[in-house]
């Protein structure tokens, strides 16, 4: 029996080209190119996410910093105090009523036609996970300042505990209210410590 | 003569064993060292190490990164982005004696390392800005 395997130039051409393509594009990931530039809004969203405040001493500053994060129900994870890295974490509830209602009519909707797989519900959010990192450092450019920055993120899981959304907080508000808190706490601190 | 179908078998394999595998170079690297490492690498003579970090630390920030770890005396600093896709960073800085001070930086997207130069050259133009406020007292 004749084992020689013969095929077309063309043929074996084409067939070497989509080995060659597969093996290569099969695990390369692609670097998005601006991955490590500044966005055009990096002022704007820094001065959203940074405050000077006056202090005694950096650790009463971090003292206060410390004492908001756990007012506002963060655990502590790591603190690297002469970088004045404070990182903190927490996970809450991210369930919201009107979502859940849209899913559970769609859900319904879905029974009532006689589809399979009416599961929209499990897509709801469950929890999400917020992560928090404030820097407080003395200012540069004023002693018995210090200046703090303060950078959020956080991944909302669904009900199947698949990851539903992955994002940076960039509202100024939030930042506002955080900045607010550690405000009284320092003065609170302080007057403790009179 | 074999048939076109017969070699779809092959053609699958190929394609699933190109990437299926665990093989070595996946848990201790593909490239070369040297080569990664100087891409990834940079020199200063401006700054002492703290300063130096605190600017790593403040390019990150503006770079979207939350911090996850910093350690002044190890010189590391991780953080994490999450947009998207799943971005982490690790940058070590390290004392060389004569003053100067080493910055190496290695990021990750998702399940893969990032190696190209432009990357790196790019956080590396917004350290060199960091550094520089942070040398003219800027905060």
């Amino acid at each position: 029996m004749n084992a020689r395997i013969s095929v077309p130039p063309r043929f074996s051409a084409w067939w070497s080209a989509l080995i060659v393509i597969g093996l290569l594009s099969g695990c390369a990931a692609t670097i998005p190119k601006d991955a490590l530039r500044l966005p055009e809004s990096t002022l704007d969203i820094r001065s959203i996410q940074t405050k000077t405040f006056a202090a005694p001493s950096e650790t009463e500053i971090l003292a206060a910093t410390i004492a908001t994060l756990q007012d506002m129900e963060y655990n502590i994870d790591r603190i690297e105090k002469p970088l004045g890295v404070i990182t903190a974490s927490k996970v809450s509830d991210a369930d919201s009523a009107g979502e859940k209602t849209g899913l559970f009519i769609l859900d319904l909707l879905c029974a009532a036609t006689g589809g399979g797989g009416c599961d929209a519900m499990s897509s709801a959010k469950d929890e999400q996970h917020i992560t928090l990192t404030m820097v407080v450092l003395p200012s540069l450019a004023r002693s018995g300042e210090y200046v703090t920055r303060i950078t959020i993120q956080r991944v909302i899981f669904d009900k199947e505990k698949r990851i539903k959304v992955l994002e940076r907080i960039d509202d100024a508000e939030t930042y506002q209210q955080i900045f607010a808190n550690l405000s009284k706490a320092i003065f609170i601190q302080v007057s403790e410590n009179d | 003569m074999i048939r076109s179908i017969q070699l779809f078998p092959v053609l699958g394999l190929l394609l699933v064993g190109g990437c299926a595998t665990t093989t070595p170079s996946d848990v201790v690297g593909a490239g070369t060292q040297l080569q990664i490492r100087q891409v990834q690498t940079r020199e200063y003579d401006t700054l002492d190490k703290q300063m130096t970090m605190r600017s790593v630390v403040a390019t990150l920030q503006d770079l979207g990164f939350t911090i996850d770890q910093a350690h002044l005396d190890l010189g590391t600093v991780t953080a994490t982005r999450l947009h998207e896709y799943t971005m982490r960073m690790t940058v070590t800085v390290v004392e060389k004696g004569d003053e100067r001070i080493s910055v190496r930086a290695n990021a990750r997207i998702g399940e893969s390392s990032v190696q190209d130069a432009a990357t790196y050259q790019d956080f590396f133009v917004v350290l060199d800005k960091a550094m520089f406020l942070t040398l003219n007292n800027v905060d």
